[in-house]
């Protein structure tokens, strides 16, 4: 809270009233678009079975049952709670692991030269252009000869490297202006703490992007889970609500009502993550001693 | 109250169950299960929960009774990736030893000789294969011999659910046993009513629900003909059959895909029970659905017959299991799916509700599964007798089901402009596997 | 005979190191940095290659085999390639995916760089509104599908509806073919904008305030402090989204899936398969995986070639606040 009173966002004055009414009107029409089907998947985690036909759509139930359908899903799906714990250690173990290779990376490829630096950064990015379903066999097969399938190690291990995550931060380490890196050195810092202590703090709005894109796509990951890792004991959320379809029938109710649970982990994450795109106060600080 | 309701008929049904099998266990019975050689450990596949449920409880009893030390690791695959999974697994070496296949999707396994056969193990279990209709098991017979490589879990027919209420309204008596196209025309006119946006019927959808079941009822198999290696849809009588849809939608008796908002038999059926059709083509999957969620009063008839082949036929469709021809254990495996298919394990299915057991020894369970509902679920069974099979497989389906629904009544492209469009494709597919 | 001498060990070995040092920079500062620097880079790399590296390795020799996933591969040299080369419904899914790529990316990236500006600044409710832009890359698939169906259903339909004015009720939008890629590249922008707003914010936050501040001491107005502050200062981030979006939209896949799997899974006569579709339907459908990882390769190329492309022309308008880029 005090950072966002010291530090303005950056670039504009304040709007002029007709201005901020302008916005606030572009913000909505974009918002209703934005939210209606995360307000369908509310509602109709609600409905009871008899109001989920209806056309057309019906957006508020008339007869609310939620917790009918909260109890419903857990008998449906009695390891539901272990799904979600499942997806929260893949979670969880990617971003550490990510954070780690990748900022390293990512401060090797910004900051040193060193022989093969251009084709190793294009190997890496190379392999963001090759599509999933194009390696899901071969990478089930490198699995299953690891003896990994159908461990937390599958889930974990190979989601902890990130061609992605590499990118988005050597673009930030590449904005920072290199003089501050530079005094810690002559300071005799080492490259570890140079990154620690002051790269890292420099980057913390791209940090927060990392941390809310690595995340979420952690959390949502759907197909390498399902071929690494799919036995009660392994199995993660979004395969656990996938198990809810089935081939002839639907209770779509308490597939939103399960997809709704599986939500709201990623909402509290970025709610608490947004306020970290406001200039930070360390940031604001070191800019002033240029 | 529902749920005190439906304690008490679970609890008749069990006691019904129970009275049944004191009865069974004196007789002969249809299937009987054998004791296994040996006992070993098997990898099995469903894609449903529910069925992995019945399923399991049906092998906990089968490792206690028949294969003391057998242990099966039974794994449940999410339904819309199902094939891909399998085919991820294959690929790796792990094809499971025994696993759910549907019969547009055995072609695949079996003509890639990835199966094993059963027919030895059922004549030595002394299984009369002529128990399953031949619609339900036809199209699990492969080799020259026309040998049984999958064992049918269940079958479904289609059946007419009609809205009484829109029936009431239109002044209009309930369709009986007898009736006709013509009689099915008439009544779809007399209903439908555009000023409360209510049609007559929606029938056409794809593949098991829809317009094939009105081609079968001409007498030609629908889409591809026996031995798989000509597609019929061109052929005068499946013209006919997609016309005589086609005129009821052209007058406005029949909605559109995209007014229905998909050609899924689900999309048809969705927009019966939200009360927008009074009749829709859809198989006995439905009736939990419609028992939990219609809002007006219901009931189910048989398909009108054909004028002038007087029959009504059905598509049938029956998920099968089979074993993995490199399975270590085929004797366990096969030991294994004759016990599921037997009169006990079938129970499991048929105690469960839902979908219909394939042995005829436990049919009654299932329709008393439902307690004491006025609808007519005598219709499914009697749908089963004259009742055809699915004779495309995966290509085919996925490609055709819907393409040629969405031309012909969604897009307006005349019926014989379509098939010719479907046959190309499916005689090309066809001259491939050949 | 002759008499081979061994050369001098030491000397070789000697001449070796000399060459790797060279190889690593000429100074001794210049080779720790270069040993710093491929340390650092090494856990992701390494990771990287064994981790997708070799799947994608194998999937390039499957693209010069015939495969169906059950009987043992048969190498056919670079019969896939000459089949894709030929194969109208090739050209077709790569015709499909221009058509988005060109629809999705420039809308895509101006519409998330607009909210990001507008989240930017001291509104009442911003975090609320960020979150709300941000609830279609945490909403369920299967919800979102569901709700566009609707949206784009003739008669019962929001777009439908909103259209009736123009008389556009009753389009068929998703089983026309002519109409079918537009709900799709909808979908696309939908989806891909919370993505690119968090990205875009992020950016915005590396924009020193002085510069804002000495062009205002410059008379510079709103438009000229966007123009000539913001953009330049931006460009890194959005070159980066715009290279993540072009590759992002050669992959597309799940809005052609989920949005045509209740009518004609792909459009009709394949009017909206895209190159990822394409592959999918040809290797987990068809089970045809050579020619299925023939398709990936060649999909690989072009994106390759667009980001080769993308990289060099990026030196004319991306600025970097130090050295660096690649």
């Amino acid at each position: 809270m005090k950072a966002q009173q010291l530090a303005q966002p950056s670039g504009y004055a304040d709007l002029s009233r007709p201005l901020k009414l302008l916005t606030y009107a572009m913000l909505l029409v974009g918002a209703f678009s934005m939210a209606l089907p995360f307000v369908w998947m509310v509602s109709t985690a609600c409905k009871p079975p008899a109001e989920l036909n209806t056309f057309p759509i019906q957006w508020f139930p008339q007869q609310p049952m939620c917790m009918e359908n909260l109890t419903e899903l857990y008998d449906q799906s009695p390891n539901f709670n272990r799904y979600l714990l499942n997806s929260a250690i893949m979670t969880l173990g990617r971003t550490v692991g990510q954070f780690i290779t990748c900022s390293l990376a990512a401060y090797g490829f910004a900051r040193f030269r060193f022989p093969g630096r251009g084709v190793l950064f294009a190997l890496c990015l190379g392999l963001l252009m090759v599509p999933f379903q194009a390696i899901l066999i071969p990478e089930y097969m490198l699995l299953n000869r690891l003896g990994w399938l159908n461990t937390l190690t599958a889930l974990i291990v190979p989601g902890s490297f990130s061609a992605f995550a590499l990118f988005l931060l050597r673009q930030a380490f590449l904005q920072i202006p290199i003089e501050f890196e530079e005094s810690a050195e002559l300071e005799g810092a080492n490259p570890l703490q140079v990154l620690w202590y002051v790269t890292l703090p420099l980057s913390v709005p791209a940090l927060a992007a990392f941390a809310v894109i690595t995340i979420q796509a952690a959390w949502n990951d759907f197909l390498f889970p399902l071929v690494a890792a799919n036995t009660p004991e392994t199995r993660v959320a979004t395969i656990g609500i996938s198990l809810l379809q089935g081939e002839r029938n639907t209770p779509w109710n308490i597939l939103m009502m399960g997809s709704f649970l599986a939500t709201l982990p990623m909402l509290l994450m970025f709610v608490v993550l947004q306020r970290y795109f406001i200039e930070g106060v360390s940031l604001s600080g070191l800019r002033t001693m240029r | 109250m529902r749920h005190a309701k439906r304690c008490s008929w679970l609890l008749v049904v069990l006691l019904f169950a129970l009275v049944v099998s004191v009865a069974y266990a004196q007789d002969v019975p249809v299937i009987g299960a054998q004791n296994c050689a040996e006992p070993g450990n098997l990898t099995m596949w469903v894609w449903d929960e529910n069925w992995a449920r019945v399923i399991g409880s049906a092998i906990d009893v089968w490792s206690e009774k028949y294969c003391p030390g057998a242990t099966v690791d039974l794994q449940v695959q999410p339904w819309q990736q199902y094939w891909d999974l399998l085919k991820t697994n294959v690929a790796g070496g792990n094809m499971p030893d025994v696993f759910n296949v549907s019969q547009d999707r055995f072609f695949f396994y079996a003509s890639n000789d990835a199966l094993l056969d059963l027919q030895t193990y059922f004549d030595e279990a002394g299984v009369d294969t002529s128990v399953w209709g031949s619609g339900m098991i036809d199209p699990y017979r492969w080799g020259d011999n026309g040998d049984l490589y999958a064992a049918p879990v269940n079958w479904d027919t289609i059946v007419i659910f009609y809205n009484k209420d829109i029936f009431d309204a239109a002044g209009i008596s309930y369709p009986s046993e007898k009736w006709d196209w013509y009689g099915f025309a008439a009544a779809a006119a007399a209903l439908t009513n555009a000023e409360q946006d209510i049609y007559g019927a929606a029938v056409y959808s794809e593949y098991q629900s829809g317009y094939p079941n009105w081609i079968a009822s001409t007498g030609i198999p629908p889409i591809v003909g026996p031995g798989r290696t000509q597609c019929t849809l061109t052929e005068t009588s499946s013209l006919d059959a997609l016309n005589f849809l086609k005129d009821l939608y052209d007058n406005g008796y029949m909605p559109s895909v995209s007014i229905m908002g998909g050609a899924s038999a689900d999309d048809a059926f969705n927009f019966w029970l939200a009360g927008k059709l009074a009749m829709v083509s859809a198989g006995s999957w439905k009736l939990p659905t419609a028992l939990e969620e219609a809002t007006f009063n219901w009931d189910v008839v048989r398909l009108p017959r054909n004028p002038e082949t007087g029959r009504t036929r059905s598509i049938v469709h029956s998920v099968g299991y089979v074993a993995s021809a490199n399975t270590p254990n085929p004797d366990l495996a096969a030991n294994l799916i004759v016990y599921l298919s037997s009169d006990e394990g079938q129970r499991f299915f048929a105690e469960a509700g839902g979908v219909a057991p394939a042995n005829p020894a436990v049919q009654q369970i299932w329709v008393d599964s439902f307690g004491d509902t006025e609808v007519n679920i005598q219709a499914f069974i009697d749908a089963t007798e004259d009742s055809q099979g699915v004779t495309v497989f995966d290509e085919i389906w996925d490609k055709i089901n819907t393409e040629l629904v969405v031309n012909v009544f969604d897009l307006g492209v005349s019926v014989e402009q379509a098939a010719q469009d479907a046959c190309d494709f499916i005689n090309t597919q066809l001259s491939a596997v050949r | 005979m002759r008499k081979v001498s061994l050369p001098d060990l030491p000397e070789v070995s000697r001449n070796i190191m000399t060459i790797a040092l060279n190889w690593l920079g000429r100074t001794p500062l210049t080779r720790r940095r270069a040993l710093w620097g491929l340390a650092l880079v090494a856990p992701n790399v390494l990771g990287l290659l064994f981790f997708f590296g070799i799947p994608v390795l194998n999937a390039f020799i499957t693209s010069f085999q015939e495969w169906n996933a059950i009987k043992p591969p048969v190498p056919i040299g670079f019969a896939n390639f000459e089949r894709l080369a030929n194969d109208s419904a090739f050209w077709q899914a790569l015709t499909n995916t221009l058509k988005l790529l060109i629809f999705a990316v420039p809308v895509g990236v101006a519409s998330a760089l607009f909210v990001a500006l507008l989240l930017n600044q001291q509104l009442r409710g911003r975090g609320i509104f960020r979150t709300i832009y941000f609830l279609p890359v945490v909403t369920s698939t299967v919800a979102a599908a569901m709700v566009w169906t609707w949206i784009f259903q003739p008669r019962y339909g929001l777009a439908g509806n909103l259209l009736s004015p123009l008389g556009l009720r009753d389009l068929n939008w998703l089983t026309r073919p002519d109409l079918v890629l537009i709900p799709i590249g909808i979908v696309m922008v939908w989806q891909r904008i919370g993505f690119d707003m968090v990205l875009f914010l992020a950016g915005l936050q590396n924009i020193p305030r002085q510069l804002y501040e000495a062009a205002i001491i410059d008379g510079a107005n709103r438009w000229q402090r966007f123009r000539f502050v913001t953009l330049p200062m931006l460009s890194p981030t959005t070159f980066f989204i715009v290279l993540l979006s072009v590759i992002n939209a050669f992959q597309v896949f799940d809005q052609v899936y989920v949005m045509t799997a209740r009518t004609t899974r792909g459009g009709v006569g394949g009017s909206a398969v895209t190159l990822t579709y394409f592959m999918y339907d040809r290797g987990f459908l068809k089970s045809e995986f050579g020619y299925a990882s023939a398709i990936a390769m060649v999909l690989f190329l072009i994106i390759l070639g667009m980001t080769i492309l993308q990289l060099r022309l990026q030196r004319r308008w991306v600025y970097y606040e130090s050295e660096g880029g690649v």
